[in-house]
């Protein structure tokens, strides 16, 4: 039903590897359809979900997703299903589970990090250095490729769980301030 | 085939009974053992390969889900450390290739993914499995393994049941060999002690018994019926021996009794010559002396006194002659006989010669149908025979028209039959045994011509010693017929 009901995000899908081999996908609808895959690679402490059947997308500052980020609502991960807030503010970030931090937040990313500081918050930054600033995963480009990097001291500190296998796909792995390379 | 099998001893048939038996037994059991396990590694196989691709599945869905073709690569280049594995892919759940590996350069991979599960396919084992993340398939992974370890397996077990096989086949050969002689042994004693049987014809044998079972009491029905054959054999033997000596006894006692026969009757021969010869002096004495007396004397004897002298001498006379005949008689059981080359023709001419006037004056006509033979005999014996017989058939006839033939025949059971045949009185059946009987005479002492009653009985005695036989045929009133043989008699035609 579910997929009939969203036929557009289950279109992008589907054809996003097709599409990036033609690389007439967008960069942010391949990043929309990343930040949906990421939850499914990730293990929040289960006291991290106020309500057991949703997962909460928080958007802070702009959102370059467009409309491909509404797309993503609706969309179940396991048995919880997938809702997209976006917020101007740290005002009201409690209850989200995933926080995209926008580029446009990029000057306040220290004071967002402090703020979901010790909470079970998986952060996801676009901006190169965001990881280094302990934002747990960071959108990279490699060439026209999308990839990325993850602070695992972040995500540790976070109690995030973060899948092997989506260590093994990071361009780059921060272990501690002292940067190291990826694999 | 079938022919040369029964013609096998029976040590050899039990011996391939028990190595087909094992052989077929054992080719079954390998068989199905290679089967059944061909199907079990086949199995294993298939599940091995399930496992292997659901872990690839497992490892492949994070480069799946974030479209990282190289991870996608390592993860499946990770197969190389199985041998057998000589393809791997990985489809995104838009059903088109992904990613894909093989240990050799120019693999094909399926274009789509087919249905999911194990098969095999072009000489080697493929498998489809869905790549799954949180309950969500985003994916297809595909393996292709090459059937090598399943043909070493299968190969390995043949091997190692065609080993069993023929250890097993000359386990079999071994105590077959050494089992067959629990049945074939018992057989083998009972043929050769039948045949010991049968060629030795002694029934003393007995083959052994060695078992308790249907052989043992085959082997007891023989015996037992080599016991009858023997008891039997014994007790035939016996009565044979018994009829034997009883034989011999009787024969013994034939001969003592001819023995004493043949002594009495010479006795009695010599008893009869010397009492005849005896007996002829006196007689002529008294002849001699009735002669003179008659002489010196009969002028002074009246007419009866005469008369009765004269039937003194007639008397002495006939005594005489009948001593005479006795003496003929005992004579003949005396002497040898002269046994010659004789021919009958002259016998009888020569008989029929000296009774030639009596003939004429009797009217009789004599026939000889044909010649004569020549025999071996004592020809002047012989010539007594016939003497006697034509004058035998000249006396008792009274017909008008007298006949006497002289004939023989052939005889193919024995010597030839000679006869002598007349129209005469014929003899009654009453008297045709005492015909022969010495003096006995059926008629008056003057009626036919008299005689002493000696003759058929000297005929009978010369026919015997030429160990011949003699009888007659008649009837009353038409006439006679004697025949006999000579048993020395050897026919010249």
């Amino acid at each position: 039903m579910a997929v009939l009901r969203k036929p557009p995000l289950i279109l992008l899908l589907v054809a996003l590897p097709a599409l990036l081999g033609a690389q007439t996908a967008s960069e942010y609808d391949v990043k929309a359809a990343f930040l949906y895959n990421f939850t499914k690679f990730v293990d929040w402490p289960s006291d991290a979900f106020p309500d057991p059947g949703s997962l909460k997308v928080c958007v802070l500052g702009d959102n370059p997703f467009g409309a491909s980020l509404q797309t993503l609502a609706g969309e179940l991960v396991g048995n919880r299903k997938l809702t997209v807030m976006r917020t101007g503010s740290l005002a009201k970030p409690a209850g989200c589970q995933v926080l995209f931090i926008s580029r446009s937040e990029r000057e306040h990313v220290s004071q967002i990090l402090a703020a979901v500081k010790d909470s079970p918050v998986l952060t996801v930054g676009d901006t190169k250095g965001f990881a280094d600033e302990g934002v747990i995963i960071n959108f990279v480009l490699e060439g026209s490729k999308v990839r990325f990097e993850v602070n695992t001291d972040s995500a540790e500190r976070a109690g995030l769980k973060i899948s092997s296998k989506l260590l093994q796909l990071a361009k780059r792995i921060v272990a501690n301030p002292g940067a190291r390379p990826g694999p | 085939m079938l022919p040369r099998l029964q013609r096998a001893p029976i040590r050899q048939k039990l011996m391939l009974i028990a190595m087909v038996t094992t052989g077929g037994a054992l080719l079954l059991a390998g068989i199905a053992i290679i089967y059944f396990n061909f199907s079990r590694f086949q199995a294993e196989m298939q599940r091995d390969l399930v496992s292997l691709a659901d872990i690839v599945a497992q490892n492949s869905t994070a480069a799946l889900s974030f479209n990282d073709t190289n991870a996608a690569r390592d993860t499946l280049s990770a197969l190389h450390s199985r041998p057998s594995i000589i393809g791997a892919a990985l489809y995104g759940s838009h059903q088109k290739l992904f990613c894909s590996w093989s240990p050799v350069s120019g693999a094909v991979f399926p274009a789509r993914p087919a249905r999911d599960g194990p098969r095999f396919q072009d000489g080697s084992l493929v498998v489809f499995r869905p790549v799954v993340l949180k309950g969500e398939r985003i994916g297809t992974v595909y393996l292709r393994s090459n059937l090598g370890e399943l043909t070493a397996r299968v190969w390995a077990q043949a091997i190692t049941v065609l080993a069993v096989f023929l250890a097993a086949g000359i386990v079999a050969l071994m105590l077959s060999s050494g089992l067959q002689r629990l049945i074939s042994r018992p057989i083998l004693d009972l043929t050769g002690t039948a045949r010991a049987v049968s060629q030795s014809r002694d029934y003393s044998l007995r083959a052994a018994r060695r078992t308790d079972d249907e052989l043992g009491e085959l082997v007891d029905a023989f015996n037992g019926m080599l016991d009858q054959i023997q008891r039997r054999d014994s007790e035939l033997q016996r009565a044979k021996d018994v009829l034997e000596e009883r034989v011999q006894e009787r024969t013994r006692e034939l001969q003592q009794r001819n023995e004493e026969l043949n002594q009495s009757n010479r006795e009695l021969d010599d008893f009869a010559y010397i009492a005849s010869h005896d007996l002829k002096e006196p007689l002529r004495g008294i002849h001699n002396f009735s002669s003179f007396l008659l002489e010196d004397y009969g002028g002074k004897l009246d007419g009866e006194g005469r008369s009765k002298l004269e039937t003194l001498m007639r008397l002495t006379r006939r005594m005489e002659t009948l001593i005479d005949s006795l003496l003929q008689y005992s004579r003949l059981g005396r002497v040898d006989l002269a046994i010659d080359r004789v021919d009958l023709n002259e016998i009888v001419a020569e008989s029929l010669d000296s009774l030639a006037i009596s003939l004429r004056e009797e009217k009789v006509e004599v026939r000889v149908p044909r010649p004569l033979p020549v025999v071996r005999a004592d020809r002047v014996r012989v010539g007594e025979i016939f003497q006697n017989l034509i004058v035998n058939a000249m006396k008792y006839n009274d017909k008008a028209e007298k006949w006497i033939e002289i004939g023989w025949r052939k005889n193919p059971d024995g010597p030839p039959v000679f006869y002598v045949r007349d129209n005469g009185i014929g003899i009654p059946e009453k008297h045709r045994d005492a015909v022969f009987r010495i003096f006995k005479r059926l008629h008056g002492r003057d009626k036919y011509g008299g005689g002493t009653g000696a003759g058929l009985t000297i005929v009978k005695k010369i026919v015997e010693r030429h160990h011949g036989r003699i009888w007659v045929e008649s009837s009353a009133g038409e006439g006679t017929a004697f025949y006999f043989t000579l048993q020395e008699g050897d026919v010249r035609a």
